[in-house]
């Protein structure tokens, strides 16, 4: 569905990423982890035209995207649900959602039926509907975060650090989210620091470290890969000599 | 066709293709900022690991040779700490200093699923009863035989080294259906067999999985003959995995590299340079996947010539030709590989003898079956008493049992000068 081969990507004079390579097939989750400053939120950045990248491709179905505005992006079915901003404070919870839909906002009869299958998965939004984004808790914002990437029918919806700032029972049910909505058949690139749980429920994964890829597997083979365990899994570093 | 992992071993070329430059870019990424000696290869070849975009530019990597490997034992050539490793496995009867490879529990797993996609493949099941002859202590990759059939659900017996007489009675007794061995080994069984006048079909051995050692098409008719069964062949590099590189399948025409996890190359062993496919050269391999000890383009001294066209099995992995030939000195004895620089060390290591000598390898059935070293002595040994001159053979014939894990025939010969 998606493939990026070779992207490197600049701040300034600084490199961010350097020849980065991935692909997510049709129905996975697939999880980018690596540390603070890794270039997580930048990759996802350039996937959706926000960031310029140079060199390499990036192609989602089957059409190179480089170069596009990132309208043009959106508007082929690929949502970024940014980490942080990802509400308007300001404005209620359905205008937050009629937002989503923005690119289709001519039609009223679709939007309205994309909001009821956004409350049906969220029933706290509904009784919310009219309070001020602003005024919702942590957990609350990211459901209508999320409610708002899916108004306007995602096929690749990316996540970028859903988890941030939950309580671990939040963000517990933010995960099983996520995975429902890929059983629904969307496809999930999910950029997480909460490395445990986005592994858990992830297919595949990568892993970024300074700008390069690392590391790749199933998201089961990492969770045992000790050189995740050390970086992601608070597990010590220890020679087996040393005691 | 029966395969293992239809998924992975069916995929669309183009699709490997893809899959091969993203793990490639990790692969050199680990291998650079993980392993000094490739850190130090790369600089000095001015060589960046973001150089590396295509699967082409892989060819701008140096090679790696088994002198390097030698010359960061033990553990140099390691991409993760000693913490990770839970198998580490040296190769018998290397010279100079030896060489150490580490598997993590990954790469453990890829390993045991690699020798069950060739046994799947070559038609193996949950029914079957896999008798391994090979020697689980000289060969430490036979073990990988016990875990794969675990895998596939089929029942092992390692006969390991028992004597062929005994090896057939349990084929008989426990009704084994398939046997893995060093081919030199099936011939042997197949002679004790006729010697003893027993009739092959009263077994019920179907399969045959060989390996270890260079076999020609006649020893497979031969074995597949007399014995009343398919024979198969499976490939391993040993400082890589082996078995496991590579394996045949039903059709018998050549070897399905897993491409998922190694990326092959031919090349001129003199020259260098990258031949095209059908072209016969030394066969290079780059790990894909290997945590514990990633090889960048490593010349495996096997000759050989790929393939890349569909295969009747279905699987799009690339062929290789039957290793017949090699690009270095080793010769590979009963399954036992024997290198002329582990006999230099032999006779260096006792006073009086060498450095002269010749090797005499007498074959069966165009493989080769008894070693013999001519020994040059001095003339005043020569001149000794027949008992003294019996015990110093025996010395040297003892050094080189040991040394080469193979009994070898030595004659003491005059020194030229």
């Amino acid at each position: 569905m998606l493939k990026i081969k070779n992207i490197d990507a600049f701040f300034g004079k600084i490199q961010v990423l350097r020849r980065v390579s991935l692909h997510v097939g049709a129905s996975e989750i697939v999880s980018l982890i690596g540390a603070n400053g890794a270039g997580k939120t930048t990759l996802l950045n350039v996937i959706s035209g926000l960031h310029p990248s140079r060199n390499g491709s990036r192609v989602f179905l089957d059409a190179e995207t480089r170069g596009w505005r990132p309208e043009k992006i959106v508007a082929m079915g690929l949502i970024q649900v940014p980490e942080t901003d990802k509400v308007f404070n300001p404005l209620t919870v359905q205008e937050n959602l009629e937002l989503g839909a923005f690119l289709r906002r001519q039609d009223r009869a679709l939007l309205k039926k994309e909001m009821e299958k956004v409350f049906k998965l969220f029933p706290i939004l509904k009784e919310r509907k009219d309070q001020q984004a602003g005024m919702l808790s942590g957990g609350e914002r990211q459901m209508l975060a999320l409610g708002k990437g899916l108004m306007s029918q995602p096929k690749l919806l990316m996540l970028d650090e859903p988890s941030l700032g939950l309580s671990p029972l939040i963000s517990s049910e933010i995960f099983c989210i996520i995975q429902s909505l890929n059983r629904q058949g969307t496809t999930i690139l999910l950029v997480e620091q909460n490395a445990r749980e986005a592994l858990r429920v992830s297919h595949r994964a990568y892993v970024l470290d300074t700008g390069r890829m690392t590391l790749s597997g199933t998201g089961e083979e990492l969770l045992k890969n000790e050189e995740v365990k050390r970086a992601f899994l608070g597990k010590d570093y220890r020679g087996k000599w040393e005691r | 066709m029966p395969i293992f992992n239809p998924e992975m071993e069916t995929m669309k070329r183009k699709e490997l293709l893809e899959l091969q430059t993203e793990r490639l870019q990790i692969v050199v990424n680990q291998a650079y900022s993980n392993v000094n000696f490739y850190r130090k290869r790369f600089d000095e070849a001015g060589l960046n690991p973001d150089d590396i975009k295509t699967l082409e530019d892989l060819r701008r990597i140096p090679f790696t040779t088994r002198k390097d490997l030698m010359d960061n034992y033990p553990y140099g050539m390691f991409a993760v700490p000693l913490r990770d490793v839970v198998c580490l496995q040296f190769p018998l009867g290397m010279y100079g200093n030896s060489i150490v490879i580490g598997y993590t529990r990954e790469d453990l797993k890829i390993w045991r699923e690699l020798v069950a996609r060739t046994m799947v493949g070559v038609g193996i099941t949950e029914h079957d009863i896999i008798q391994v002859a090979f020697n689980y202590g000289l060969f430490q990759g036979a073990i990988r035989f016990n875990q794969s059939a675990e895998l596939i659900g089929a029942a092992v017996v390692p006969t390991s080294i028992a004597s062929a007489e005994v090896q057939v009675r349990i084929m008989q007794d426990f009704r084994s259906t398939v046997l893995t061995s060093a081919p030199s080994f099936a011939l042997h069984i197949m002679e004790t067999m006729k010697r003893k006048g027993m009739d092959p079909k009263a077994l019920s051995l179907k399969i045959g999985l060989f390996g270890a050692e260079p076999w020609p098409e006649g020893v497979r008719k031969l074995i597949e003959e007399n014995l009343s069964i398919q024979a198969y062949e499976i490939f391993g590099v040993t400082e890589l995995i082996e078995p496991g590189v590579a394996g045949e399948c039903l059709a018998k025409n050549g070897l399905h590299i897993f491409e998922d996890h190694f990326f092959p190359e031919v090349i001129d062993p003199v020259t260098g340079e990258v031949l095209s496919e059908g072209q016969e050269g030394e066969l290079v391999l780059t790990t894909l996947t290997a945590c514990a000890y990633p090889l960048l383009r490593y010349r495996t001294s096997d000759v050989t010539s790929l393939c890349t066209e569909p295969c009747s099995c279905g699987r799009t992995m690339a062929r290789m030709g039957k290793v017949l030939k090699r690009t270095d000195k080793m010769i590979s004895v009963r399954g036992i590989n024997v290198f002329p620089e582990k006999i230099e060390e032999v006779l260096a290591s006792i006073k009086g003898i060498g450095p002269g000598y010749s090797i005499i390898v007498t074959e069966k059935q165009g493989m080769n079956d008894q070693l013999k070293i001519r020994v040059e002595v001095s003339s005043e040994i020569l001149e000794e008493r027949e008992e003294k001159k019996a015990v110093l053979q025996g010395v040297v014939q003892h050094a080189f049992r040991r040394a080469l894990g193979l009994g070898v025939e030595v004659e003491l010969v005059k020194r030229e000068k």
